[in-house]
């Protein structure tokens, strides 16, 4: 994996530096309180609802087990001893002061970390595949294409005040695990004669006003991504709305404007940006692309313990059933470790969970973890052999739920527990979806099923691309819950569509297990998930389970 | 689109350059280099020192407005300063930059004035190579007046050379003028000489380190008689010997109702005197109307220092071959000002209000290079 260069030290270093002059400079109000807002979000410095919130960066979601520690430290000494794994391949603490942020930044610094561009109007922090350079179906590893543009656009100087922030994801796969047409940019990598290169949507965005990506050019071959990058970027920093800030993101501009328009405009900037880079850049890749080789993978070692494990113990094979993934070497397996105990805040991890996860991976998993933006942990290189072992482990620690990709391995924002701008708490309603399907026993009978939860329209929760969407508003100062039908992040990314009228947050439990039961009714066998039965059948008989009342008055 | 271009390298370019140059006489070479876009923002670095003004005099035939960068030690003799402003009024050359170390940095290291006695080395460092490094950080490619007659460290010197110090491009139009052809040329075209040059001085640095030579010495021999130096940091020196160090300029202060213009040498008041181009943050520069190649100083508005559509603006226009001032106005904070400079500004006017409230080492401080991964990455800043 890669390790952060002395040039990366140095300037996570000289950032570091430079925030905590900006601290000072606007406690002696030399900087306002205006002007301090883009920087310390630029830092990652968040305010929210109790406290401020530092957000703390993994890029494409790769950590090694001394940074994993490094958190677990950071959280026992600077915040409540636990962290938030966020939607987005970072890690959020709610809980520090303002005055300790600096110092937090200089032992982040220490082992590579930082903060840098996780808020504000920049080009966030990128994501890539979280089962990158594991993955059974991968064309190329991603990362060292996302680790080369998180270097391009890290304190880039035109793109640090943009009309909003810009977030942009790759993908190695033709199964999209990144959900890149949901990004202002989305790469997904394809091939074309012997040449590799990337498919780029732009625009794509959920938020209040969810889109799809669109297609801007169909192939750019990896050598011209930077000046492409910058050709998008440049383009947008100049046509993006600055007069209201709901219609500031590229996906406005693409719709208000119309992809043809922006595709001329970017090609007449990718004129201008090409001859900027003198090729260097693939110089920095190849040296990128070195550090992700392969891991040395052990060969002809015996799986029979974990053929042994399967048969004997249905609480292991249950978990295998839900948590493994193929990985390229069929004696191996990705493993996802879920953050979504039953009753538990979704993304949490407590400091000893953290430092666990980082033993193991350093014992049996080639040292590599990585975060995925459904926030759970990602094992993915374990031998079949060693699993039964880490179950063992995991189990422990609380950390050995088996529902990957089940009803209750739910994506839900922090909400009204820990936002500002939430009008609807989600965490809870995470909880109690979750201990329900719990107590009816019925999670593995229902399959996949991705259900996500957002507390405001700004979607952070992605309810927009669950197949059950969840979003918490706020009507005359009661919480109410609409429900989307539908919705889609993978490669066949689709928006869900509102069912109808909203429920109260005593209702909507009861409302989900009358829509999940009416689909175990429906569908054709146990093999047709929700979405495939709601692609063949359509709402109605969604809608039907979900508002029975309405039904008998018709 | 998205074609596979192969972009040369930078030592690739270098040796192309001086194949295409090779049978060039130097104005054809100052020419070509003022107007060629694969050397992108070009500036001159004068000592206007004994041969100065050959140079000077072909860059004023051809763009009087070449920004001309003059490194002022502080250590330079005074008929230097007085030629200094003799030649560029008779030649017309309309920027000439007066390049200074920060009263910081002078105040740090050489409070006494006395470094070039101990430590000529750090002393040079000090006052040329910093300050004209960070001068030269807005250009892509730079004109000296080195010759390879100058001494042996210079026998081999080509038109073009890449810049050790930085990724710019030495340009060295004199590189095969012999001592003749300078003096002929001087006399020629009637160019007034260095007062110095009659009293001894073929090669004039600063006071401290430099003395006159004697018939048939090397000319350079003068300079740091008796070290081992040769060279300073950078190419062409002054030099000389000064007890007393000079007596500090008075520190600007920022007035009511007047523009501050912030440099990477510090606050300053107004000094252009020429035409304006303003734009506004929502400048179309496709627009034909805009006529910006006509501009000699173009002024970007910045209505809020949120609104980062000028650094766009700025770095198109340094693609599109601007290369005369460019200036940041408006709400620009201390913090912004590696962005101005890397996006192609050369400088930000801003309020005194903002001045007080953000006084200088705020925007020095902010200043103060950081790692650059665009610069690793191979993208040149315009
Ligand atoms: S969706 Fe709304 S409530 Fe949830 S985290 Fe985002 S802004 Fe906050
Ligand atoms: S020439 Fe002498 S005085 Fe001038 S800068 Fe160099 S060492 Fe200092």
């Amino acid at each position: 994996m890669y390790h952060h260069s002395e040039f990366d030290r140095a300037f996570v270093i000289d950032r570091a530096e430079r925030f905590r002059d900006q601290v000072n400079r606007r406690i002696s109000g030399a900087l306002t309180e205006e002007e301090f807002r883009p920087l310390r979000l630029m830092n990652g410095v968040y305010l929210q609802l109790h406290a401020y919130m530092l957000r703390i960066a993994i890029p494409y979601g790769t950590i090694s087990p001394d940074q994993m520690r490094r958190l677990a430290h950071i959280a026992d000494r600077w915040d409540k001893g636990y962290g938030h794994f966020t939607t987005r391949q970072n890690i959020q603490f709610n809980w520090p002061k303002l005055v300790d942020i600096p110092d937090m930044l200089d032992s982040l610094a220490e082992v590579g970390m930082h903060a840098i561009q996780t808020s504000g109007n920049t080009i966030r922090n990128v994501t890539a595949d979280h089962f990158s350079g594991a993955a059974a179906d991968e064309i190329a590893d991603p990362r060292p294409y996302a680790e080369l543009i998180r270097q391009w656009s890290t304190d880039h100087p035109e793109f640090q005040f943009l009309p909003r922030k810009f977030k942009i994801a790759v993908s190695g796969s033709p199964n999209d695990r990144a959900v890149v047409k949901s990004h202002d940019i989305g790469l997904r990598m394809v091939r074309r004669d012997d040449q590799i290169g990337f498919e780029v949507s732009v625009g794509g965005g959920l938020g209040r006003t969810p889109l799809v990506g669109k297609v801007v050019n169909e192939f750019v071959p990896t050598t011209d991504l930077l000046p492409y990058l910058e050709a998008i970027l440049s383009a947008y920093n100049t046509v993006g709305r600055r007069d209201n800030k709901y219609k500031a993101r590229l996906k406005i501009a693409v719709q208000e404007l119309g992809i043809d328009h922006i595709r001329e405009l970017v090609e007449a900037r990718f004129a201008e940006t090409r001859p900027m880079f003198d090729g260097s850049d693939q110089a920095v890749l190849a040296e990128i692309a070195k550090q992700f080789a392969q891991p040395e993978l052990v060969e002809g070692r015996s799986t029979a313990a974990y053929d042994a494990a399967r048969d004997a113990d249905p609480v292991f094979r249950s978990w295998a059933d839900t948590n493994l993934h193929d990985h390229k070497n069929p004696d191996y397996a990705i493993v996802t470790v879920s953050t979504k105990k039953h009753g538990a805040t979704p993304g949490d991890a407590t400091s000893d969970q953290m430092r666990l996860l980082a033993d193991i991976a350093e014992e049996y998993g080639q040292g590599d973890l990585r975060i995925s933006h459904e926030q759970n942990v990602v094992m993915p290189h374990i031998h079949r052999a060693d699993l039964p072992a880490i179950h063992a482990k995991l189990r422990e620690a609380g950390l050995g739920t088996a529902n990957i990709g089940l009803v209750s391995d739910i994506i839900a924002c922090p909400g009204l527990d820990y936002c500002a701008l939430a009008t609807a708490r989600s965490i809870p309603i995470a909880q109690q979806i979750a201990t329900r399907f719990d107590e009816l026993k019925l999670e593995h009978e229902i399959g996949e099923l991705k259900i996500k939860i957002s507390g405001c329209i700004n979607a952070c929760g992605h309810h927009h691309v669950g197949h059950i969407g969840i979003l918490g508003l706020d009507r005359a100062g009661v919480e109410n819950y609409q429900v989307t039908l539908g919705g889609d992040g993978t490669e066949t990314m689709s928006v869900g569509e509102r069912a109808g009228p909203g429920f109260s947050k005593d209702e909507i439990i009861p409302a989900i297990e009358r829509l999940v039961q009416g689909y175990l009714a429906i569908r054709e066998d146990e093999d047709e998930t929700f979405l495939q039965a709601y692609r063949r059948l359509g709402p109605a008989p969604f809608k039907a389970a979900l508002y029975p009342a309405e039904e008998k008055a018709a | 689109m998205a074609q596979l271009q192969t972009i040369p390298t930078r030592p690739a370019r270098v040796a192309a350059l001086n194949r295409r140059y090779r049978h060039r006489a130097a104005i054809q070479v100052l020419r070509e280099a003022l107007s060629d876009p694969e050397l992108g923002r070009v500036a001159m670095v004068s000592s206007f020192g004994a041969d100065s003004v050959a140079l000077l005099h072909m860059i004023s035939l051809i763009d009087r407005t070449t920004p001309v960068l003059f490194i002022d030690t502080q250590m330079l003799f005074p008929e230097t300063l007085t030629y200094q402003a003799e030649v560029a009024a008779k030649l017309g050359l309309t920027d000439v930059r007066t390049i200074r170390a920060t009263p910081a940095a002078i105040a740090a290291a050489d409070p006494d004035g006395d470094l070039n006695q101990t430590n000529p080395d750090a002393c040079c460092d000090l006052r040329k190579t910093v300050p004209l490094n960070r001068a030269l950080s807005s250009f892509d490619s730079w004109i000296t007046g080195r010759k390879r007659f100058q001494g042996a460290t210079r026998s081999e010197m080509e038109f073009f050379e890449e810049d050790p110090a930085g990724d710019r491009i030495k340009i060295n139009p004199l590189a095969h003028w012999t001592a003749r052809d300078v003096a002929d040329y001087i006399a020629n075209n009637r160019l007034p000489r260095h007062p110095l040059v009659s009293k001894g001085y073929p090669s004039i640095g600063c006071m401290p380190c430099t003395s006159p030579v004697k018939e048939g010495e090397d000319p350079r021999a003068g300079r740091w008689r008796g070290q081992d130096k040769t060279e300073c940091g950078i190419h062409f020196v002054n030099g000389k010997m000064q007890r007393i160090p000079p007596a500090a300029p008075a520190p600007f202060v920022p007035a009511d109702g007047q523009p501050v213009i912030v440099r990477d040498s510090g606050f300053g008041p107004e000094d252009w005197t020429g035409p304006i181009l303003d734009l506004a943050s929502d400048a179309d520069l496709d627009d034909p109307d805009l006529r910006v190649g006509d501009a000699t100083m173009i002024r970007i508005a910045f209505p809020s220092f949120t609104d980062g559509r000028g650094f766009t603006l700025a770095r198109r226009l340094r693609v599109a071959g601007y290369k005369g001032r460019l200036r940041a106005t408006g709400y620009v904070i201390a913090d912004q000002l590696p962005m101005a400079r890397r996006s192609g500004f050369d400088e930000v006017e801003i309020d005194a209000d903002l001045a007080r409230r953000q006084p200088w080492p705020h925007w020095r401080d902010a200043a103060d290079a950081a790692p650059s991964y665009l610069k690793k990455l191979g993208r040149r800043a315009s």
